[in-house]
């Protein structure tokens, strides 16, 4: 069954259905200032995953929330009933919720919460198309959208996810990809301080292969974060409104 | 309270507003700001009165709905989406399917909508849809039914709000009749117990197609896929009303501050399919509504043709 | 957690840690003694109560007869929840523990149910199918917190394991409709004594380390986690592989750093293994009906033979 499965996901000659290599990410588009009445907004596309980041305040805290001294962050994820092929599936409360959760963990540890005390900034997503990896495409979008919205952070916040099909390592995986897999490894990372802010992983995996799948995870953040750093620099600029970035390819590790 | 604190100062306001800078003028007048520019007949962002923002209609966005569309007025945006599913009609209109339509505000549209409770917008302009749709003759459900009495489309319309600025309704309805006008019924096949599947585009290359006609020799026949004959489409212009002046197509700024909002729904020149004031300040006479009549004659003939543009540029991808 | 910490108790807590003796003089990695009891709920399946210092979790296993999950005929269904009693702590009262509940249980959920194919799973999925495609075990654990001080996901995680090992399943006796076309008929046995056991081998433990300051420690108390920057809770199967991987708390943690402490987490795991399988000596088939309890006095006695990690 394992080999059948693998058969479905790889081609003869080692490349995945969409003819990317197992160490590839999907061409990315990232751009900001996608919702205008926002403070901040960003719109990113990892292949046909698509969502939509916006960021409101700092603003006057919910009346029901207790006194707080520094900021909060608060996070809140939806889909589109049409996100996936099926309808509504995405759309169930306890996902988003998790989601929710995940985002803001990811994001806590970048933003500087005692540069706006005692208000609220909302980071509100919206998942128009469910391709596998959203999760990291919304963190990455997100803080691109902080950034955006003029919020002091320490760093950007890059995300990437991968699969793990029989031996397979897959990075970025589709959700073909993810609903076939033994594991799966998220990690989000500060990208210019190497520091890890969210990580999760599910399934059995020996240590090699963990800190194999952390580091290509962690170095494919990297780059993704080198992009992600230069558009809010072009948007500052106004050089046109648009920056498409195709990721700079990993080398093939056997 | 504000507002009437600010226009009994008057004098003070304009005193103040000649040492201010714009910005903060428009920040702590809104009304006032937005009233200097209507005296001189034009907008904040630059138009006359009458004439509503650029317009941008592009079809087929999201692969995984059979239909749909994004919609730019301005800044506002919509995106719909069209997913079928079979069902069964009801008892009384056996040759008839269904539209579901559901229009939603999330959180990232506008800084007035928080998450947990739907906007009160939504709602109104929910319902507001839901009745021009039924009401115009855009799309005929006789159109959706596939078997009478035993099976039929259910088409579930789903419209996001992308960006809220100004004029909802009217979005969000072109973006409906946009998405209605990219739904591509899938081919399905009906064996004999009359149980239909739909078949996926490469299945339809395996197998050679069979006319319905011809298809009573095979154990099952075919229903082409195709796409709507659609009605002509319903246009709906947002008027302000505000003193003596008349707008087209408010931004949320506008909206915000102005006194009274007058929504007229067309779907040809001479045929009325809603005219919609709820109260508001300004006693809209007759002669005002003529003239928002007569505005949205004009921004029907405009948005008919970016529909066209819209199909056609489709088409040529 | 903890409210009103003063400055003073909070540099102790700080200092005492750096110094590698903590307030209730424990090393950095030192465990509290606990205490496992079986059996506690008559009526589940399986059932287990552990008591970590002051922090006190149940877990039971029911067992319900279902369908398999669509596209996987040949597996069995396994789900994890936890619950929060609101007498545990007072910010769970209301809504208060619904977002920890939430992420204890996505966290177990992470460890025990591996990937979406279900592969790496705790429980071999496999092993509760009953007939291929129509009938298959269901197996419900839930875990409830009665008392909170601290290193719950680890107390959860030990119960469930616990648990799991303490839970019978009683047989099915298939009379008929095999065929692919029948409805499967089956009889469940009515007798106590006829029951099989789960392989739980291979069922991970969690082990979280609680970053203070510079340091991390294993087992940390309420007072303590208040303190933390990051934590990170690393499920290990008795094969020493990695099952499950969460992160708390914002402060970011370099890939190194997260690496090293995998590999202690793994050292931690197999100690605390093999006091479980102590415990399990107790808790075997024949003596079944009778609750166990086993006290763990020896465990810092083999936590300084296994697992001293400086």
């Amino acid at each position: 069954m394992v080999l059948e499965t693998q058969k479905a996901l790889l081609k003869s000659d080692g490349t995945r259905l969409d003819d990317r290599l197992p160490t590839y990410v999907r061409p990315a588009f990232l751009k900001t200032g996608a919702v205008k009445v926002a403070a901040g907004s960003a719109y990113a596309e990892f292949g046909s995953t698509k969502v939509i980041v916006s960021v409101y305040g700092p603003r006057e805290s919910k009346k029901a929330q207790a006194f707080s001294d520094i900021g909060r962050l608060n996070c809140d994820v939806k889909f589109t009933s049409f996100a996936t092929p099926l309808r509504g599936k995405a759309g169930q409360d306890i996902g988003d919720k998790e989601f929710s959760v995940l985002l803001h963990k990811a994001l806590e540890g970048a933003v500087d919460l005692h540069s706006f005390p005692k208000t609220t900034v909302d980071v509100f997503a919206l998942v128009l198309q469910s391709d596998g990896g959203d999760l990291p495409a919304i963190i990455t979008c997100a803080s691109m959208a902080l950034a955006d919205a003029g919020i002091v952070m320490r760093d950007i916040v890059a995300a990437i996810s991968l699969s793990c099909v029989g031996k397979n390592l897959l990075l970025d995986p589709t959700y073909k990809e993810e609903t076939q897999e033994d594991g799966s490894v998220m990690v989000a990372i500060m990208t210019s301080r190497r520091e890890i802010t969210q990580v999760t992983l599910t399934g059995e995996w020996s240590s090699t292969k963990a800190s194999e799948a952390l580091e290509l995870c962690s170095d494919a953040c990297q780059k993704l974060g080198e992009s992600v750093f230069l558009v809010p620099k072009v948007c500052i600029e106004e050089i046109g409104n648009f920056a498409i970035f195709q990721l700079p390819r990993p080398p093939l590790r056997n | 309270m504000a507002v009437e604190e600010a226009s009994g100062s008057a004098s003070v306001v304009k005193d103040v507003a000649s040492s201010m800078e714009v910005e903060a003028f428009r920040r702590l007048f809104p009304l006032q700001y937005i009233e200097r520019y209507l005296d001189s007949a034009v907008r904040p962002d630059g138009r006359p009165l009458g004439r509503a923002r650029p317009t941008d209609v592009v079809l087929g966005q999201v692969p995984t709905t059979d239909g749909s569309a994004l919609v730019r007025l301005g800044n506002t945006t919509m995106l719909a989406g069209v997913k079928l599913e079979l069902c069964v009609p009801s008892a009384e209109t056996p040759d008839q399917g269904r539209i579901a339509i559901d229009f939603q505000m999330p959180p990232i549209c506008s800084p007035h909508v928080r998450p947990g409770r739907p906007a009160e917008d939504a709602c109104a302009i929910n319902e507001q849809l839901s009745i021009v749709l039924a009401s115009s003759q855009l799309l005929d459900l006789r159109q959706l039914s596939i078997t009478s009495g035993k099976s039929a489309w259910v088409a579930y319309l789903d419209i996001y709000c992308l960006n809220a600025d100004g004029s909802l309704l009217d979005a969000a309805l072109l973006a409906s009749a946009a998405a209605l006008m990219d739904l591509q019924i899938p081919t399905v096949s009906i064996n004999n117990d009359g149980k239909v599947q739909i078949v996926s585009s490469r299945e339809k290359q395996d197998q050679p197609m069979v006319d319905a006609e011809e298809g009573q020799e095979t154990k099952s026949k075919f229903v082409e896929g195709r796409s709507l004959k659609l009605g002509p489409v319903p246009v709906a212009l947002t008027c302000m009303l505000h003193k003596k002046h008349l707008l087209a197509d408010p931004t949320a700024e506008e909206e915000a501050v102005l006194q009274t909002v007058l929504v007229v729904v067309l779907d040809s020149p001479d045929k009325l399919i809603s005219l919609y004031k709820p109260g508001g300040q300004v006693v809209a006479t007759t002669s005002t509504v003529m003239d928002c009549i007569a505005l949205t004659r004009l921004r029907l003939k405009e948005v008919h043709s970016i529909l066209e543009e819209a199909t056609q540029t489709h088409e040529e991808d | 957690m903890v409210v009103g910490l003063s400055a003073a108790e909070k540099v102790y807590i700080a200092g005492g840690i750096a110094a590698d003796i903590r307030g209730d003089g424990r090393g950095r990695h030192q465990f509290r003694e606990f205490n496992i009891d079986t059996s506690v709920i008559p009526q589940a399946n399986g059932s287990a109560r552990i008591c970590l210092g002051g922090t006190d979790v149940i877990a039971s296993v029911k067992a319900e007869l279902s369908v398999p999950p669509p596209g996987r005929p040949n597996h069995g269904k396994l789900e994890i929840s936890v619950e929060c009693s609101p007498t545990a702590a007072p910010e769970f009262e209301g809504r208060g523990g619904e977002e920890l509940s939430m992420d204890l249980s996505r966290a177990l959920q992470r460890s025990f149910l591996g990937g979406t194919s279900g592969a790496g799973a705790a429980i071999d999925l496999a092993a509760l199918s009953i007939v291929e495609g129509k009938l298959c075990w269901a197996l419900y654990i839930d875990g409830l917190v009665l008392s909170s001080d601290g290193n719950l996901l680890d107390a959860l995680s030990i119960a469930m394991k616990a648990a799991l090992s303490n839970c019978g399943l009683p047989k099915v006796e298939i009379i008929g409709g095999t065929s692919p076309e029948e409805e499967p008929d089956y009889e469940l046995s009515g007798n106590p004594e006829e029951f099989t056991r789960l392989e739980t081998s291979l069922v991970p433990v969690i082990v979280t380390l609680t970053k203070v300051g510079k340091h991390y420690i294993v087992d940390a108390t309420a007072e303590e986690e208040s303190q933390m920057t990051a934590a990170v809770s690393v499920a290990v199967n008795k094969k020493g592989s990695v099952c499950g991987l969460t992160k708390r708390g914002g402060t970011g943690l370099d890939t190194s750093v997260l690496l090293d402490m995998i590999s202690v987490a793994k050292r931690h795991s197999a100690v605390l293994r093999r006091a479980l399988a102590f415990a399990g000596l107790f808790s075997s088939p024949n003596v079944e009906k009778r609750p166990v309890s086993f006290c763990l006095l020896l465990f810092r006695r083999l936590d300084a033979n296994g697992c001293r990690t400086k």
